[in-house]
């Protein structure tokens, strides 16, 4: 008995001790994996919404808006791959807004992977300003000039008035056409977009110039691709991305990247005007 | 005693495999890197060979309507072409600086002339160099970080060993030195 007794003890002190030997071989494991890591830069934009098309952070838009750039932007992508995403946040955190739009395009990968035909447009309602960024595969049609000229046309002088619903829609329908355009494709649903604010003058020859800038450009691009060159560590990551979450039903990017392309625009002239003429009445006021 | 030595010969032929397999994979793994870092670099250049196309328009706009402030169109020009022949790492990162700081005066300047302010010519360059400039510094963040990335790889033990078998060196940061940022006065009088 006693010699059986002794037997299973010693059986559990090896299994003990087997087990610490697993768990010591664990730890220096993890604690290898730990020190390969390199510093992971953790992201602080918003997370897509199961509708990807738009995340309406700041609640700004109705409902209508919403489900309209919802449903343009599925005939749109089932027809061209191209994805226009709407976001708006009520804050920045701090970022600046080119580097917020940079980092959510291309970790929310809007746009096709091979294309690169995605666009964001981002309004940040706290700090009044408004950013289109451009994936790679649109900058020909929408050069940065461009896009700054279709947000003061379509898009600023409304949200000047505060007017953020009309001014986000009407601007989500000027981009849909020029990208509907640059594919030769209808959007059945699509609505004109109306003009308002600067008046149209005459463009001159500086868009001919621009374009020759970007051919060029995008020869050099070729030319360093072919190098095995600096675009590559984005198309391993897109896919990922787009993988993460596309479970639940809803829509997700396609993989596609931005090299920070596009334009800004900040829309606190009215504002800060209101401010002025109120400190001026209530000065008057209590004259 | 036959088989203590077969053992012992197996022993050393396994230390030796295991080492020649880390010294190819962690040479792979550097020279990979440093292929990244200068796939980067291109893409700098890239940005910086726009910015650079676009300044000449810029400069014609500006000449259209303010003609007086040839002090601030020069000192714009100079920078440009100091860009343009900077070779090294370095001088281009500083040479870089200084076109934006030259271009960032010229800005201020422009506020004085509301035509040319509001001209649409104007107002699309703009667009174009800020976005322009905006690819430089996404571009400048995505190869410092292959950078620092690379320069850890070849820092690390035992990779430090290798890399100093391979001469694999340390690569420079795209970053301006200090003082590099001053632009030459202008004098208003």
């Amino acid at each position: 008995m006693i010699k059986k007794v002794f037997k299973i003890d010693k059986m559990e002190n090896q299994s003990r001790k087997r087990q610490r030997i697993h768990f010591a071989f664990f730890l220096l494991l993890f604690i290898l994996i730990l020190s390969n890591m390199t510093s992971v830069t953790l992201a602080a934009v918003v997370n897509p919404t199961s509708d990807f098309y738009v995340n309406d952070s700041a609640g700004v838009l109705t409902s209508s808006t919403k489900q309209y750039i919802i449903n343009t932007n599925i005939e749109l992508q089932k027809k061209t791959g191209a994805q226009i995403v709407v976001v708006t946040v009520k804050s920045l955190e701090g970022m600046s807004i080119e580097d917020y739009a940079y980092q959510l395009f291309n970790s929310w990968g809007i746009g096709d992977k091979t294309k690169d035909n995605g666009l964001l447009l981002l309004c940040s309602y706290g700090d009044r300003e408004f950013r289109v960024e451009v994936g790679y595969g649109l900058e020909g049609k929408l050069p940065d000039g461009k896009t700054g000229r279709m947000q003061d046309e379509y898009i600023i002088p409304y949200l000047r008035n505060n007017d953020f619903d009309g001014g986000i829609k009407n601007g989500y329908s000027a981009f849909l056409k020029e990208v509907a355009d640059e594919y030769g494709v209808t959007i059945t649903d699509s609505e004109k977009a109306i003009q308002k604010g600067i008046s149209n003058q005459t463009y001159n020859n500086i868009y001919i110039v621009i374009l020759i800038i970007m051919i060029l450009s995008f020869i050099l691009r070729a030319i360093s691709r072919g190098r095995g060159g600096p675009f590559i560590f984005f198309g391993g990551g897109g896919g990922f991305h787009g993988g993460g979450f596309s479970g639940g039903g809803g829509f997700h990017g396609g993989g596609g990247h931005s090299g920070g392309g596009g334009s800004l625009k900040k829309f606190l002239i009215l504002k800060n005007n209101l401010i002025e003429l109120n400190n001026k009445n209530h000065y008057y006021n209590s004259k | 005693m036959k088989k203590g030595l077969l053992i012992t010969l197996i022993v050393i032929a396994a230390v030796v495999l295991i080492g020649g397999i880390t010294v190819v994979s962690t040479y792979n793994g550097m020279l990979t890197k440093s292929e990244e870092v200068e796939g980067k670099f291109a893409g700098i250049e890239e940005q910086l060979q726009r910015r650079a196309d676009l300044i000449p328009n810029l400069v014609n706009t500006v000449k259209g309507y303010a003609k007086q402030e040839q002090d601030i169109i020069n000192s714009v020009t100079e920078a440009r072409s100091k860009l343009a022949g900077a070779s090294s790492i370095e001088d281009k990162a500083n040479a870089n600086t200084e076109l934006t700081n030259a271009l960032n005066r010229l800005l201020v300047v422009v506020e004085n002339y509301p035509d040319l302010k509001s001209s649409q010519n104007y107002i699309q360059l703009s667009d174009e160099l800020a976005g322009t400039e905006n690819r430089i510094s996404q571009a400048r963040r995505q190869y410092n970080e292959a950078v620092k990335e690379y320069n850890l790889s070849i820092r690390k033990f035992p990779a430090n060993i290798i890399a100093g078998m391979f001469n694999f060196d340390k690569k420079p940061y795209f970053e301006a030195e200090e003082g590099s940022n001053k632009v030459p006065e202008v004098n208003f009088d």
